[in-house]
């Protein structure tokens, strides 16, 4: 389980991170998400130890983490990171080495990963020659070569055709199917939504919402009920808000009680729709940071 | 230590392949083959040709004796440049203007030589013992190195700082720094790169050797040349320590390479000030100016060993200047690694030295 405990960051009088906590279990995929400038960047990075937190802690199996453990973990910063003129092979076994892997070692892992990625044929080539879609597959492969404990990844979607999408994304459901704590952040919230396990959406430096998919977009769910010949006013005793669509009377409610709602309704008219409307991710991100 | 090493090997390997490399390696080679051929070109003909009327003295070193059945042709000979000069009748000399100095000894001491001889005296010739040197072959070493030191300096402490750029630049460090150490990353990088300036250096250092052994420059270098040598490099091994962890510091300040240049002034004037002490060094050796910067750091890193090429230094003075400038590479290690650490993670615009330097930065977390 990897935990974030109450993560603060200021950057002179610009706080970056007002207390952000989430925990992430082993084999969950965690889509991280949030407008530009949130705090996702800066959390992930304080997670990987190349910034330091004000205060707050990170712990992994219950203890605080340290260099040794982050070594183990696999990394994809926000701006991708690559040496342009190194051939594509030698440098995920490089990195692979660096974290403490054998030549031997890294030089299968190297090869299976380079196979899985759709790059084997480019393994001799420098990864300059490479489309930036295609570097950004060796940049996923630099970040798994070593069989991480735990992945972080900073947008490793964006810029991706949805071939490399769906690639991108096999590979890291396995990984998290072997037991492997993921985060990702991303702007696209259906891919998040169709991934992920839970997400945890941030504005402003705070979590404003964290938890499974399921989970939140039923504690956001509305009742939507749409009476025909309703005279106007029909709906004040209960919450919510009805619009008029020609002789039809829209009612949407937030929280209130559905038997309730729908007695109200069959009194006052015709209903020709009740249901509970699940909103999209996209709609409990909007509101969230709205 | 491992990463350390690991880093080090992706740089030889990387940078040992580049043509800038081996452009760098084959001017520094040129350079000193072509210094030891020039002493050559201005020097006077190996041989002389003579042409001789009458009988032909005993053979004379370096005097090749053509004969010409008269003076009238010998004349026409040294006229038209067929013989440097003739020697009629073993009582007069013709030249073509003024008589070559050189030939001119050679042609007195032998005509006196034959005469005694026949006189029935035998002289012994004076045995010549070389005691090692001239000034001027000393002088020439000296301000050769000069020269390769500098250039091979300023090109090894150039790469460290691009390479540090580069890592930070596309923050390809971020995730190196979550695999190695930065003392391994920083010290596999000089190390690498160290490795290859030394490579340089040998191969300058055998080009050398190797010319002036073609050209018989050879006979003429100062006996302790191999004392120079191993200092030359044990010199280089300092300065550049000293010069590249001042490069990297300077070097994780910036994010672009565009910017490098800039920042890294300070670092190239001190470069160009220890080139130009050390090439004073090499053409006064004795002097006062000489004598104290081959003591103090960094400027020693190159004027001792030239100073040591081109004079005789007390050996506690070298000892002296070695230990203050491994005192002075000491401190600029752990003040370069330092500052690195602290500015090669806080990218975008330049960080200032005195930011990097002060206490609680944005580092690395521990």
């Amino acid at each position: 389980m990897l935990e974030i405990q109450e993560l603060r960051k200021r950057y002179g009088d610009t706080t970056a991170l007002d207390g952000v906590s989430f925990a992430v279990r082993p084999g969950e995929m965690f889509g991280f998400v949030g407008a530009n400038g949130a705090g996702k960047t800066t959390t992930m990075r304080i997670i990987m130890g190349v910034l330091q937190a004000d205060s707050g802690e990170v712990r992994h199996s219950g203890r605080a983490l340290t260099y040794e453990d982050r070594r183990r973990f696999g990394y994809m910063p926000e701006e991708r990171g690559l040496y342009q003129k190194m051939k594509v092979a030698d440098q995920v076994e490089y990195f692979g080495r660096l974290r403490g892997l054998g030549q031997a070692a890294a030089r299968q892992a190297t090869g299976e990963l380079l196979e899985r990625l759709g790059l084997a044929g480019r393994r001799d080539d420098a990864v300059e020659a490479l489309s930036l879609g295609n570097q950004q597959r060796v940049q996923l492969a630099v970040a798994l070569v070593h069989a991480p404990a735990v992945l972080v990844l900073d947008e490793p979607f964006s810029g991706l055709d949805p071939l490399a999408v769906d690639a991108l994304a096999g590979v890291l459901k396995d990984r998290a199917a072997s037991g492997v704590p993921v985060i990702f952040s991303s702007h696209q919230l259906d891919l998040v939504e169709r991934l992920c396990d839970s997400v945890g959406i941030i504005s402003h430096g705070w979590m404003v919402a964290s938890g499974a998919v399921a989970a939140l977009r039923e504690r956001e769910g509305r009742i939507k009920v749409i009476v025909r010949g309703a005279s106007p006013g029909w709906a004040d005793g209960l919450p919510g808000r009805v619009t008029a669509e020609g002789d039809r009377q829209v009612l949407i409610s937030e929280g209130g009680d559905d038997q309730e709602i729908l007695r109200t309704a069959v009194q006052a008219g015709t209903v020709e729709h009740f249901g509970w409307q699940r909103p999209t991710l996209a709609e409990i991100f909007r509101e969230a940071v709205a | 230590m491992n990463g350390l090493l690991l880093v080090a090997r992706r740089e030889i390997r990387t940078r040992i392949r580049t043509k800038g490399f081996l452009i760098s390696l084959a001017i520094s080679a040129s350079l000193v083959v072509a210094a030891a051929f020039v002493p050559k070109l201005f020097s006077g003909p190996d041989t002389y040709t003579v042409g001789v009327v009458g009988a032909v003295p005993a053979a004379v070193g370096q005097v090749k004796f053509t004969k010409y059945p008269d003076e009238a042709a010998a004349r026409k000979g040294v006229t038209e440049g067929d013989a440097d000069a003739a020697l009629i009748d073993d009582q007069k000399v013709l030249a073509d203007g003024e008589l070559d100095r050189g030939l001119g000894l050679i042609l007195e001491s032998a005509h006196r030589e034959a005469r005694i001889k026949a006189a029935g005296l035998e002289i012994t010739p004076l045995r010549v013992e070389s005691m090692g040197t001239g000034k001027g072959v000393r002088t020439g070493i000296a301000t050769l190195l000069v020269l390769v030191l500098f250039f091979l300096l300023i090109y090894s402490a150039m790469y460290v700082a691009m390479g540090v750029v580069e890592e930070k630049g596309n923050r390809i460090v971020e995730i190196l720094l979550t695999s190695v150490r930065p003392w391994e990353l920083l010290g596999g990088k000089i190390v690498g790169l160290g490795a290859l300036g030394l490579i340089n250096l040998g191969v300058v250092i055998g080009a050398g050797l190797g010319a002036s052994a073609a050209t018989g420059l050879a006979a003429d270098l100062p006996p302790d040349m191999a004392g120079i040598v191993i200092g030359a490099v044990l010199w280089f091994v300092l300065g550049y320590a000293f010069f590249s962890a001042l490069a990297a510091a300077f070097g994780s300040l910036v994010s672009r390479q565009e910017e490098l240049n800039t920042v890294l002034t300070p670092m190239t004037m001190l470069m160009t000030l220890t080139y130009l002490v050390a090439y004073l060094a090499a053409v006064q050796p004795t002097g006062t100016v000489a004598h104290i910067l081959s003591l103090v750091p960094p400027f020693s890193s190159m004027v001792m060993p030239v100073r040591t090429a081109a004079a005789e230094v007390p050996v506690g003075e070298v000892a002296l200047s070695a230990a203050l400038m491994v005192v002075a590479v000491v401190v600029m290690l752990l003040a370069g690694a330092r500052i690195y650490e602290r500015a090669v993670l806080r990218t975008g615009a330049r960080v200032k030295l005195t930011e990097a330097l002060r206490q609680g930065g944005q580092g690395l977390r521990r």
